[in-house]
């Protein structure tokens, strides 16, 4: 069985009196380990692919299994335990709560999952560390760089152990040098701790580091490669 | 689950320290609402405290015998209370004592010391019914208030007034241009008495007050007495006296059996009665003020509450999106609430309490009294007012979607 089992998801909102299709029958299967890139133009229903695989959204028609659970069966107060167990998230605007120390942003899924406090400060600081943070542990977001503050948005999405990283646009705010060295980390972590990443961009060289990469236009995925 | 609250709390204090003005401004109508009821509930029992220091002091087996105050219109010519009514009373089994009671303000002069002193004229009966004692000199007698003898005996704060240090025994003060000889000193007994205040005043016998003194009183009827002061032996019949000496003074003021009483008897009940509708009447001020100035203040929370949420819609898509559940979410922003007015809660005590303690050390006249209840309950109704009002701006953050939420700019 595959990590990720989508087939025949359909999506359609209501804007005014308009229906937009966003999704018109996507069928994906992503197996445990890949690392897959999705790419296409704005609008063409990429990120509402993404927000249901991230289970942030419900698809109106199809059905998803993610590792052996049906979130299409599943009610929206129990996804947000599914996306804590199973899903890390990396944003385009790293999305770390401002005034909150790099350490306790890292903390901050384990909250949720009600991991006691020392458990919690101990791990934080290991997945830290895996980012090569360690010491910028107790700065502020804000005394951090850009590169910096996604590399501990990567911590927080490693924290929980969770099979797959969701990234969204993550080197769309970082130039040339800091988006080499996420990407780089993405890299390791997908080759030394076996997570499924799914990466979103609009950008082929940074799709580059993907070993599998789904287009999309028009609501639908018009091709899907594997790379060597 | 403590260790999930101890953070959610952490978190709440962090958010309300990153706006420290906004969130003293927010909580200023709390601070004022706890304050203001601590302040008044403490000067209410110390009132009340007071009030029944002085009832327990001039005694609960003491009865007063007066006109009403409001008379029934039906009663054409009521009759003076009189010296023939004090002795009807004297006679009843059952009294100890009953003195007549006038007392007015006067004019008094010693050498050179010009004041005016409260004068209590009566007769030797008075010193059966309250729990006076002399500090030096002595009672009049009664051939004194027989023979309109002008003597005076002197409380404790009249007598520094007009003599100082000096002994004031044996010597003579100008009363309405009337000498009196002083006999006696009283010692002081704090405010006694209802309405006299036995340590500001001074005694005279009644016949002389009656019928030597210039103004005031002379011009009245001679016989006409203010009050009657009675003394009964035990307070366990008190309501059977009464009736007895209700139906002695009906006798004496000629009422035929179906008419009205032109008089007025009133026991220590009736004036805790009186107390204690006054006191209730304060509470339900109270509790209207301190109601008003929560509501208020909770009002102002829920405002703030209301931009934070708006201001933090994308900070609660992040939480959302790596796993607060709507429930987390609510929680985390009542906490904020309830964070914020508790801190206006507590800064309202502390206010409450300091302005309470001014108020007792500078005045004599208002007595406080801080109670660990009224401060327990009003903090209480701080955090209530913070669950109250937070409510609302907490259960909305919790109804945001994580797409829409991550997507707000």
């Amino acid at each position: 069985m595959s990590l990720i089992e989508t087939s025949n998801l359909y999506k359609t909102y209501e804007v005014g009196d308009v229906q937009v299709h966003a999704l018109q029958g996507v069928s994906i299967n992503i197996e445990r380990g890949e690392f897959v890139a999705v790419m296409g133009p704005s609008g063409s229903g990429k990120s509402t692919f993404m927000n249901i695989l991230g289970c942030l959204d419900k698809p109106t028609q199809g059905k998803y299994v993610l590792d052996g659970i049906d979130v299409t069966a599943t009610d929206l107060s129990e996804l947000a335990g599914v996306r804590n167990r199973k899903i890390g998230f990396v944003f385009q605007g790293f999305n770390l709560i401002s005034r909150t120390s790099a350490l306790e942003n890292v903390e901050l899924p384990m909250v949720y999952n009600h991991t006691p406090a020392s458990k919690r400060r101990e791990k934080a600081m290991q997945a830290l560390e895996a980012v090569g943070l360690a010491q910028r542990a107790h700065h502020m977001p804000n005394q951090l760089s850009g590169g910096q503050q996604q590399r501990v948005a990567i911590a927080r999405s490693l924290v929980c152990d969770a099979p797959i990283i969701f990234a969204d646009e993550p080197t769309g705010n970082l130039d040339t040098k800091m988006s080499i060295e996420v990407m780089e980390l993405f890299t390791r972590l997908n080759k030394e701790m076996g997570k499924t990443i799914i990466l979103i961009t609009h950008e082929p060289d940074i799709a580059e580091y993907a070993g599998r990469l789904i287009t999309f236009r028009d609501g639908k995925k018009v091709s899907d490669e594997v790379k060597k | 689950m403590i260790d999930t609250l101890l953070s959610v709390f952490r978190i709440s204090i962090k958010a309300i320290f990153a706006n420290k003005m906004r969130a003293a401004l927010t909580s200023l109508g709390i601070v004022i609402g706890v304050a203001a009821v601590i302040t008044m509930l403490a000067v209410g029992s110390g009132t009340q405290k007071s009030m029944e220091e002085r009832f327990s002091r001039f005694g609960t087996n003491i009865l007063y015998l007066r006109q009403p105050w409001n008379l029934d219109e039906s009663i054409s010519s009521p009759k003076d209370i009189t010296m023939n009514d004090v002795r009807a009373v004297r006679r009843l089994r059952g009294v100890t004592a009953a003195a007549p009671y006038i007392s007015s303000g006067f004019a008094v002069k010693y050498g050179i010391t010009e004041t005016t002193i409260d004068v209590l004229a009566t007769d030797t009966d008075i010193f059966k019914t309250y729990d006076w004692q002399l500090a030096s000199g002595r009672e009049f007698t009664q051939r004194e208030v027989d023979t309109y003898a002008q003597v005076a005996i002197l409380g404790d704060t009249s007598a520094k007034t007009i003599f100082n240090d000096v002994d004031p025994i044996g010597k003579i003060v100008i009363f309405d241009e009337i000498p009196f000889t002083i006999i006696g000193v009283m010692k002081k007994n704090g405010q006694g008495g209802f309405g006299f205040d036995m340590d500001e005043g001074t005694l005279i016998p009644y016949t002389t007050g009656k019928v030597k003194m210039n103004t005031g009183w002379k011009s009245e009827n001679r016989r006409a007495l203010d009050q009657v002061i009675i003394r009964v032996e035990d307070f366990n019949k008190i309501d059977e006296l009464k009736v007895s000496i209700t139906n002695a003074i009906r006798n004496t003021h000629k009422i035929h059996s179906l008419g009205k009483d032109d008089f007025q008897l009133d026991d220590f009940a009736s004036f805790v009665e009186e107390a204690k509708a006054a006191s209730k009447t304060m509470g339900i001020l109270l509790g209207v003020i301190g109601a008003v100035s929560l509501l208020v203040g909770g009002i102002g929370v829920m405002n703030i509450m209301l931009v934070s949420v708006t201001e933090r819609t994308r900070e609660i898509g992040i939480r959302m999106a790596i796993g607060a559940t709507s429930a987390d979410i609510r929680l985390q922003f009542l906490a904020e609430a309830v964070t914020l007015s508790c801190f206006g809660g507590i800064i309202g005590v502390l206010l409450g309490i300091g302005v309470t303690l001014i108020v007792a050390a500078n005045s004599t006249s208002i007595p406080a009294q801080l109670s660990v209840g009224s401060i327990v309950i009003s903090f209480a109704f701080s955090a209530a007012t913070g669950i109250f009002f937070g409510y609302y701006p907490a259960h909305k953050a919790s109804k945001l979607t994580p797409i829409d939420a991550l997507r707000y700019e």
